[in-house]
């Protein structure tokens, strides 16, 4: 008989045991893979978070912008520089930015913000301003409105827990909500009735402003109030203009969602007597994969000269990337813990069946099976067991990971206050099926592959005579 | 012999005395020349000198004592109207674009004034030259073919100045600033000012061109000009008002 196939049947002679020792293999399969999909996931939507709504992926700025941010350091937005940059390949478009600092003030309360000058259509590609409008805010005066109506326990108790913030979809307000589909009907008319908030958009050219949610609740804005904007412009001059608030949004990012304010960027340009002038060209690109950035940054590099300069999402975003790379070595610590824990439990599960199966060995070799091929079979059987885990953990992951992927974990309200104090979303997600499934699977196979030298070692050293007494 | 001793720890205190009271006296005499004793009207020009570009600014200033000055920008038509107003301690500014006062909090006194290496302290005339510092003679020294006392100014314990320690040199004879160098806390030198062209204007001699050159900033300078001054003038302290701040031409 083939030697894998005489180690199929003999795993299933005993399926306790098989079995045991498979579920090992899956569970390490299946926490190592969650756990990893988790945090990259994580990583990966606090990246999102930060380039999709400020920085973009790669960004062209005059060379002395990004070490000294002053509005002296600009350039001039022209046709030819535009065309020149949508010639390379994988370039879609170019988004124009004007971003500055300035005092904002409204009543007696001033904070300093800052100023992003937008192309209102443009930018719809890349940050898309227009989507994170704010449509509900949970006010006290709103949660007291809607308690007053017929309304089920949960969505009282949700509400309160969720007291304060404020909602750019239906969909982010019923999650957190806790909003049956079969609710919704009923319910989101009473919640649009007390907590939805009226808001516009601005085109070029408008004296408007959209303001971030926190700043606009610090600066005690609504739709239809003045904002008022100081601070230096070009060449020294004074920078101050008046903007009636037509929006107010929600930004992922509590960092800046509590200082930014967007203006059309012809009105921005003004406000800093910078017209034509821009800070920052944002690329925006077909293709966002980590080489075909890389890629386009080094086209781009070799086609823009002197006075300026190419910067990708990782330099723009450096503290950021840092602090996920300190995180993502913890993370590895703890995986790797995680392995060295299955090891033993994969090992001792082996060492376990080696022992039992002595006598089986002893009879065996007695009756004339050669070690080579007793050996043979016993690898066969530990890369069954190792598959049918990897396999399972795998099977069992992937739903999960999928699941997770399309409902991402929302912090309850304690847990979100403190995440967004260090300036990060509250949100866990998992990272999409990719390169880590397979890096995954091959550790916790490389973990089985070394367990397996300790049988194959035990059955070469066998004494027949010592093996039968066993 | 004790007396003696006596005598001499005396005169030596009283030579210390005097030494110090000269230094104030001198510093006195050549601020009051250039500020005016009782008050002043002045028509300025500022020529702010970057690596890249430069711009000028024109400004009307008007000064009453320590406790009041006004200051309202004339050109260029882009700042035109923005006013800034100094009452005692309180500093406000007015923007005719968005039609705001605002008050200028403490913190913004060692900021650049219109983009400039004068500071806003330099144009308000927060702290005084004469009351906020310990002055003393260290010795003499040429500039320009004129003999100058040089005067070391330590800021009092107390007093709200955004230097250390000033060094000035003063003309002898007709009490002109010609030259500072002002330092900050660590005692490093942050700026140099240079008093030039000097002439008569308004009866007075007194360097109508004042360079200011940050040490720090290659390329950087600043240049005001008085263009016409006048000394003493009368003029109300409701004038100092910020109805007024708002309405002046």
């Amino acid at each position: 008989m083939k030697n894998y196939k005489m180690a199929w049947r003999n795993l299933w002679r005993n399926k306790r045991r098989t079995i045991i020792t498979a579920s090992s293999v899956f569970f390490a399969v299946f926490f190592a893979l969650v756990m990893r999909s988790l945090q990259l996931g994580t990583y990966d939507s606090m990246y999102k978070n930060v380039i999709e709504s400020y920085s973009g992926y790669i960004q062209v700025q005059d060379e002395e912008f990004w070490e000294n941010k002053i509005v002296d350091n600009v350039f001039k937005n022209t046709e030819e520089l535009q065309e020149k940059i949508k010639e390379v390949r994988n370039v879609e478009d170019v988004i124009p930015r004007f971003e500055s600092f300035a005092l904002a003030s409204s009543g007696s309360r001033s904070k300093g913000v800052l100023v992003m000058g937008i192309d209102p259509q443009k930018e719809k590609l890349l940050s898309d301003v227009e989507d994170k409008l704010v449509e509900y805010r949970l006010t006290d005066d709103a949660i007291n409105a809607i308690k007053s109506e017929d309304i089920p326990d949960y969505l009282a108790k949700n509400m309160d827990l969720f007291a304060g913030n404020s909602y750019s979809s239906d969909g982010r307000l019923q999650i957190d909500l806790g909003i049956k589909e079969s609710d919704a009907e009923s319910l989101m008319p009473i919640i649009e009735k007390y907590a939805s908030i009226d808001n516009g958009y601005f085109n070029m050219g408008d004296n408007a402003a959209l303001v971030g949610d926190r700043l606009s609740r610090y600066l005690g804005l609504e739709r239809g109030d003045t904002i008022i904007l100081i601070g230096q412009a070009y060449h020294g001059y004074t920078a101050a203009g008046k903007y009636v608030v037509e929006g107010i949004v929600t930004i992922p990012n509590p960092d800046i969602d509590n200082k930014i304010v967007y203006l059309p960027v012809d009105v921005c340009q003004n406000l800093y007597y910078a017209n034509g002038m821009l800070t920052s060209m944002v690329v925006h690109l077909r293709d966002n994969d980590d080489d075909a950035i890389d890629n386009t940054m080094e086209r781009l590099d070799s086609k823009l000269e002197s006075p300026y300069r190419v910067l990708g999402w990782k330099e723009m975003n450096k503290t950021l990337v840092q602090q996920l790379e300190a995180d993502d070595k913890s993370g590895i610590i703890m995986i790797g813990i995680l392995y060295l824990v299955i090891a033993f439990g994969v090992f001792g599960t082996v060492l376990m069946m080696t022992a039992e199966r002595r006598r089986e060995f002893g009879v065996l070799i007695a009756i004339g099976m050669q070690k080579t091929k007793m050996a043979g079979v016993m690898v066969y059987e530990m890369l069954y067991i190792g598959l049918l885990g990897i396999l399972a953990g795998v099977a069992v992951a992937l739903p999960s990971i999928i699941y997770g992927y399309h409902h991402p974990i929302h912090f309850p309200s304690k847990f979100a206050k403190i995440w967004e104090e260090y300036g990060f979303e509250p949100v866990m997600a998992f990272q999409w099926i990719d390169k880590y499934f397979l890096s995954q699977s091959l550790v916790v196979a490389i973990i089985v592959l070394v367990a397996v030298i300790y049988p194959v070692v035990k059955i070469r050293k066998l004494k027949e005579v010592n093996a039968l007494k066993a | 012999m004790k007396k003696k001793l006596l005598t001499i720890v005396l005169f030596s205190f009283y030579c210390l005395f005097l030494t110090a009271q000269d230094a104030t006296e001198i510093i006195k005499k050549a601020n009051d020349k250039i500020n005016g004793e009782e008050s002043s009207f002045s028509i300025m020009k500022m020529t702010i000198i970057r690596p890249e570009w430069e711009r000028t600014l024109e400004f009307k200033n008007w000064t009453k004592g320590t406790d009041y000055a006004l200051t309202l920008i004339t050109s260029p038509a882009r700042d035109k109207g923005q006013s800034f107003l100094k009452r005692s301690t309180e500093m406000w500014s007015w923007n005719p674009t968005i039609s705001r006062l605002i008050k200028l909090p403490p913190s913004m006194m060692s900021q650049g004034w219109m983009g400039s290496d004068y500071t806003n302290d330099d144009i308000l005339k927060e702290s005084s030259v004469v009351e906020d510092y310990i002055h003393e003679i260290t010795g003499e020294d040429e500039i320009e073919g004129r003999l100058c006392y040089r005067i070391k100014m330590t800021a009092k314990e107390e007093a709200a100045v955004i230097w250390g320690h000033q060094v000035r040199w003063i003309d002898k004879d007709d009490y002109l600033f010609l030259k500072a160098e002002l330092y900050d806390e660590d005692g490093y030198l942050v700026r140099t000012e240079l008093g030039k062209n000097i002439e008569t204007m308004d009866g007075r001699l007194i360097p109508t061109i004042m360079e200011i050159i940050p040490e720090d900033e290659e390329g950087y300078k600043t240049i005001v000009e008085i263009e016409e001054i006048e000394f003493n003038i009368p003029v109300e302290d409701g004038f100092f008002s910020q109805q007024n701040l708002k309405r002046v031409r």
